[in-house]
């Protein structure tokens, strides 16, 4: 708490300062649209944002880089030493690597695939206006707004082996014989938090794509049908080429998220059975705080920043986003 | 006459689409509301799972705050949400508008530093912070959390209100400053008052941000008056007996609002959401 005042108090200062200078910029009249009355005026402005980035976003970063090249373990504080790649040797000779990356890949690509074909779906349904359709988005969207965690014992608990209701309607439908052991079985634990990732990313992809479709020109439509085109054709035709830009950025940025994001997996499996639906953030924050091995960990980031870096890389190529500058 | 009967039938299909949507999302609330109040014994009885409660019991919710502590957890989550919304909503305002009403150097590679902290995992920014935090004297404090939520959701934030700003047209704030206002009078006068909807979506994408996050709260946070809402709930998982309708009742209680400020403010949240992330 007295942190938290100190901080605040700090909060205020900072911002009093930039309101004094901000007051000296002040005294001539603002010059036309897009110049500013003194050329730091626009860096005034983005500082405190910059600042806070650089300082807590940017300079742990660097710190992570560092501590892949250290023998840094918390439960030996005294022997943090470099030691060069011996890190990332532990990490390519940990037999378990293979099997992550692939989860990886399947929990990504499943999970991508399953929110924009449902996304997509329900974007289509909801384009034409109907009466209600306001207070049926609300309900529709709602798990948008939901947090990981909890979605993630909703599904727990859904998915439970012993008293779990999913098994229990398939019992009741005759669709398997006895209680599946859904979290503590290789290959259905990884399915569990891929189906809970779809349901819960589905509203973000239908926002997105129902935006992307309502941006479409009526009388385009207008023409394709006094030409006699039909349903099919026209998704295709039109629909598809005017909303390709947004639904690519949209995918490609969602990817990351979705990559990105564990909380489900942590909730729902912790990565078990035997890392069976462990991915590699998982993974990295497994044995961060598992075994406060650092070091390796930190190496484990630098391998997923490479692969970041080679996806960003593909990302700003395919959408052209630096040369646009804009988003 | 087949026109007529095609028309009917996409009708039909699109209204049974409709509602299989409807029925997938609310399904699995609906099952963790109705465990919440159900008894402990009807919820471990495997044999017989059922779908309404035969005893209804708020039992559970009692025991979240008599035992857990719950009113403790909310509090700690109220403290380090609100505080991190509102401080990202006058940030990104400042920034948003630097953003949007003004041409300067390194405008363009900022925005990519934006773009590219948003591609980090979160995870990688946590552990240095946490050997940071751990110098400072910050582990276990609701600070912490703030500190980090505050990062973390400030670049979309700043983007998203920087399209709002954008749509606003220059000349009505022009005219302000033709009449002798200055900026800040022009910024609290004349634009704040019609960017309503933006700072709304700023504001709930930021209280979401902080309410929702578990991972750095399990990390920065070791003592239990300092648990927020999914903190607490994740430890009790860890117990060998986990009491289900309890933790369902906290799920209840931890979606409620940030449900409610979705179902409020939606018009303003879709907006902000394609605003922020598409270019138009």
């Amino acid at each position: 708490m007295p942190y938290l005042i100190l901080y605040i108090l700090l909060l205020a200062a900072v911002c009093l300062g930039a309101f004094l200078l901000l007051r000296r910029f002040e005294s001539r009249r603002p010059a036309a649209y897009r110049h500013a009355k003194s050329i730091w005026e626009p860096y005034l402005y983005i500082l405190p944002v910059f600042l806070l980035l650089l300082l807590m976003f940017g300079y742990p970063l660097i710190n992570s880089f560092v501590m892949a090249f250290q023998n840094y373990k918390l439960t030996a504080p005294n022997a943090i030493h470099f030691n060069g790649l011996a890190n990332f040797q532990k990490l390519f000779a940990d037999k378990d690597m293979g099997l992550i990356m692939r989860n990886s890949l399947v929990y990504v690509v499943a999970s991508v695939a399953g929110q924009f074909i449902l996304g997509m779906t329900l974007a289509l349904a909801l384009r034409k206006k109907f009466r209600g359709r306001g207070l049926y988005q609300a309900a529709v969207f709602l798990p948008w707004a939901f947090s990981a965690f909890v979605i993630g014992l909703i599904y727990r608990w859904s998915f439970n082996g012993e008293y779990g209701v999913v098994n229990d309607i398939l019992q009741k439908l005759g669709w398997v014989g006895e209680k599946l052991a859904w979290l503590g079985t290789p290959g259905l634990s990884l399915l569990v938090v891929i189906l809970a990732m779809i349901w819960m990313g589905v509203p973000f992809f239908a926002i997105m794509n129902l935006a992307a479709l309502q941006s479409i020109p009526a009388d385009v439509y207008e023409a394709a049908d006094m030409d006699g085109c039909g349903g099919v054709r026209r998704f295709f035709a039109i629909t598809l080429p005017y909303i390709k830009p947004t639904v690519i950025v949209t995918i490609l940025l969602r990817t990351i998220w979705i990559f990105n994001s564990f909380d489900l997996i942590v909730v729902i499996t912790g990565g078990g059975p035997a890392n069976y639906s462990q991915t590699l953030p998982s993974y990295m924050y497994t044995r961060a705080f598992s075994g406060y091995d650092f070091g390796l960990a930190s190496a484990l980031g630098v391998l997923l920043m490479v692969l970041l870096a080679v996806y960003a890389v593909v990302f700003l190529k395919v959408t052209k986003y630096n040369r646009a500058g804009d988003f | 006459m087949r026109r007529r009967l095609k028309r009917v039938l996409a009708g039909t299909g699109r209204v049974v689409l409709l509602a299989l949507f409807l029925l997938a999302v609310v399904l699995p609330i609906y099952w963790m509301a109705i465990t919440s109040f159900k008894t402990h014994t009807e919820i471990i009885d495997a044999q017989n799972v059922t779908y309404f409660p035969k005893v209804f019991t708020v039992e559970n919710y009692n025991q979240l705050f008599s035992m857990y502590d719950y009113g403790k957890m909310l509090q700690n989550s109220l403290i380090v949400s609100v505080a991190t919304a509102v401080c990202i909503t006058l940030l990104s305002i400042l920034g948003g508008y630097s953003m949007a009403r003004f041409k300067f150097r390194g405008k363009g590679a900022m925005l990519l530093f934006f773009l590219v902290t948003q591609m980090i995992p979160g995870i990688l920014v946590i552990i240095p912070l946490y050997l940071i935090y751990a110098k400072l004297g910050l582990i276990n404090t609701r600070f912490s959390l703030f500190m980090y939520y505050l990062i973390v959701n400030l670049p979309f934030c700043v983007i998203t209100m920087r399209s709002f700003f954008e749509r606003i047209p220059y000349t009505l704030e022009e005219a302000a400053y033709v009449d002798g206002c200055t900026r800040m009078q022009g910024l609290r006068r004349i634009v704040l008052p019609v960017m309503f909807p933006g700072i709304v979506a700023v504001f709930v994408f930021a209280f979401i941000g902080a309410w929702n996050e578990l991972i750095a709260g399990t990390i920065f946070i070791s003592t239990s008056d300092m648990w927020t809402i999914p903190v607490g709930l994740k430890s009790l998982i860890g117990k060998y007996d986990v009491k289900w309708g309890v933790l369902m009742a906290g799920g209840v209680l931890a979606l409620l609002p940030t449900a409610v400020m979705f179902a409020v403010m939606q018009r303003f949240v879709v907006e902000g959401l394609t605003a922020g992330a598409v270019k138009e």
